[in-house]
């Protein structure tokens, strides 16, 4: 078992740090976001706000890119099924990937940070930090299996548009680029039922050290399970597709 | 004995197409068995169920006395499948650390290379790698567990001569040391080269099954070719466009005698046992 997971981890590794041109993009952008736009936008004490808008938009984008796509190019290719035929439990392989999926995020919310502390002159404090990193933690769970009902739902062609297509409005209508405050009318009352939304507001009161806000952690309940059904779906009817 | 392969009445479909149907297989330690049969026959599908890849629709399966893709049916169990694609990023080193790793074993990597000819890629990245070479690296995957069966599907195709001697060569050693071997291939050279018996499927059925020992013995007839100068008897065929004719018979030795008792002009006798492919096709139609 040990050794089993100590393989697929060190696979998973390697497989991601050979594609620099996939994580360098994955742990800088949010900071590079952050920087241009959420650093000038908020100054003073809301400055801290939107540092943790971006951290949870570095959450968000692992969970999307990183599972959305590598779902749906990994469905039954040759190399998978052949792991399929290996001894041992196929639930370690996806635990491996999890983990390194954790690790890049911590990189990209690590940069977001750093670039608050250099760029924004924001500093939270250690409490707020342990805070917004638990809230970062909480968040990557939905994230990631919303990526992979993403990646269970459609082609490998189609992933990385469509997640592109799903994640950069839903960047914008949650909250995370600009302060909700600042979305138009109409914006702002699509914004409420979002699960961007959601992750933020959770990510906002975990800096505040407020309680978590009932509301919206049903909602986002609601998409983490609408997510389950729609990978318990999709992966249904692969089933059907391949086993006939 | 514990068999390493006990399948009965397996049948597959894929909607309206049906992939086996009523197939069974056994496979003893210590035998190599051939699947034979044209493109789309079920081959691949047949080894899928055995692997425990696809649940069959109907049959059972057991692999050593366990379930077809228990944990204990894969512990004991190699694969190479039709067509093998690795992540570009990684080398065959770290293919094989991997395979071992899963199967608990330590990685015997010297051996594979040699076996393999994969010394002057084992540490490069598979991005580029050729058909053939990439064919070797999943070769030398099937074997890296230590498996008591090796199920490969064509495993030749694609590599070059040398490198197909090699394997037959290998696998002649791993069945003499009493490993277990189901394969299929379209090259009856390879079949003749390391099965001890094979069967035939076509459309999902098995039309023909035995050992190539009792297929020759039945199949007890030669090949007879020769040129005729001037006048032939009735009784031989007509010559082909290479200006030979062409016979059949169980019994060369009496075609020979009569041939000089009548005192037929022949020159450039031959004879040849049938070849395994020909055999097949005489089983088959009697079938
Ligand atoms: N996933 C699938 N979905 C639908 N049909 C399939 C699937 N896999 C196989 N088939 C069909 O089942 C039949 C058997 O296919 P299979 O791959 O087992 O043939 P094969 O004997 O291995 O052929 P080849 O010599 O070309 O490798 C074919 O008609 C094929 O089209
Ligand atoms: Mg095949």
């Amino acid at each position: 078992m040990l050794s089993h997971l100590r393989a697929e981890l060190v696979l998973a590794a390697r497989i991601l740090m050979r594609q620099p041109g996939f994580w360098v993009p994955t742990i800088l952008f949010p900071a590079m976001l952050y920087s241009f736009f959420g650093a000038s936008m908020a100054e003073g004490p809301a400055g801290i706000y939107a540092l943790a808008s971006f951290a949870v938009y570095a959450v968000v984008g692992v969970g999307f890119y990183q599972f959305g796509v590598s779902v749906a190019q990994d469905r039954e290719t040759p190399f998978v099924l052949w792991q399929r035929s290996l001894p041992g439990a196929q639930w370690v392989g996806w635990a491996a990937r999890i983990v390194v999926a954790m690790v890049v995020v911590l990189a990209a919310v690590g940069m977001v940070l750093l670039a608050g502390r250099w760029i924004g002159g924001v500093i939270p404090g250690r409490g707020e930090t342990m805070r917004l990193l638990v809230a970062c933690a909480l968040v990557s769970v939905p994230s990631v299996l919303m990526g992979i009902a993403l990646g269970s739902a459609v082609s490998a062609r189609a992933a990385v548009p469509l997640s592109n297509l799903l994640f950069l409005p839903l960047a914008y209508l949650g909250g995370l680029w600009m302060p909700p405050a600042l979305l138009p009318d109409s914006v702002a009352a699509i914004s409420v039922w979002t699960p961007t939304r959601a992750m933020g507001e959770i990510a906002w009161a975990a800096i505040d050290g407020r309680a978590m806000p009932g509301r919206y952690l049903a909602l986002l309940a609601g998409w983490t399970l609408l997510a389950i059904a729609l990978t318990a779906l999709a992966q249904a009817r692969h089933r059907r597709a391949m086993f006939g | 004995m514990l068999q390493a392969i006990e399948a009965r009445g397996l049948a597959k479909r894929f909607g309206a197409v049906t992939a086996v149907e009523g197939v069974d297989l056994t496979l003893a330690p210590g035998e190599a068995l051939g699947l034979l049969g044209p493109n789309g026959a079920g081959k691949s599908t047949l080894l899928s169920l055995v692997t425990g890849l696809r649940p069959a629709d109907r049959g059972e399966i057991r692999i050593f006395g366990h379930p077809a893709g228990s944990e204990a049916a894969r512990k004991s169990m190699g694969l190479t499948p039709q067509s093998a694609a690795f992540p570009p990023q990684i080398t065959p080193r770290e293919l094989i650390a991997y395979a071992s790793a899963r199967h608990g074993k330590r990685p015997d990597t010297d051996r594979l290379l040699t076996a393999f000819g994969l010394q002057r890629l084992i540490d490069r990245r598979m991005a580029g790698f050729s058909g053939g070479e990439v064919r070797r690296v999943a070769l030398a995957l099937a074997f890296c567990g230590a498996p008591r069966l090796a199920v490969v599907d064509e495993p030749t195709t694609g590599l070059d001569a040398a490198t197909q001697e090699a394997f037959q060569s290998l696998a002649r050693d791993y069945v003499a040391s009493g490993g277990a071997m189901l394969l299929t291939s379209h090259h009856w050279d390879e079949i003749e080269a390391i099965c001890d018996r094979l069967t035939m499927i076509d459309r999902g059925q098995r039309v023909l099954d035995g050992t190539l020992a009792e297929m020759r013995a039945t199949m007890r007839i030669n090949r007879i070719s020769l040129v005729v100068d001037g006048a032939a008897p009735d009784w031989l065929p007509a010559p082909d466009t290479d200006g030979r004719r062409h016979l059949e018979s169980a019994d060369s030795d009496a075609v020979v005698t009569r041939l000089v008792r009548e005192g037929v002009g022949f020159r450039d006798l031959l004879i040849h046992p049938l070849a395994l492919k020909d055999i097949l096709a005489h089983l088959r139609h009697e079938v």
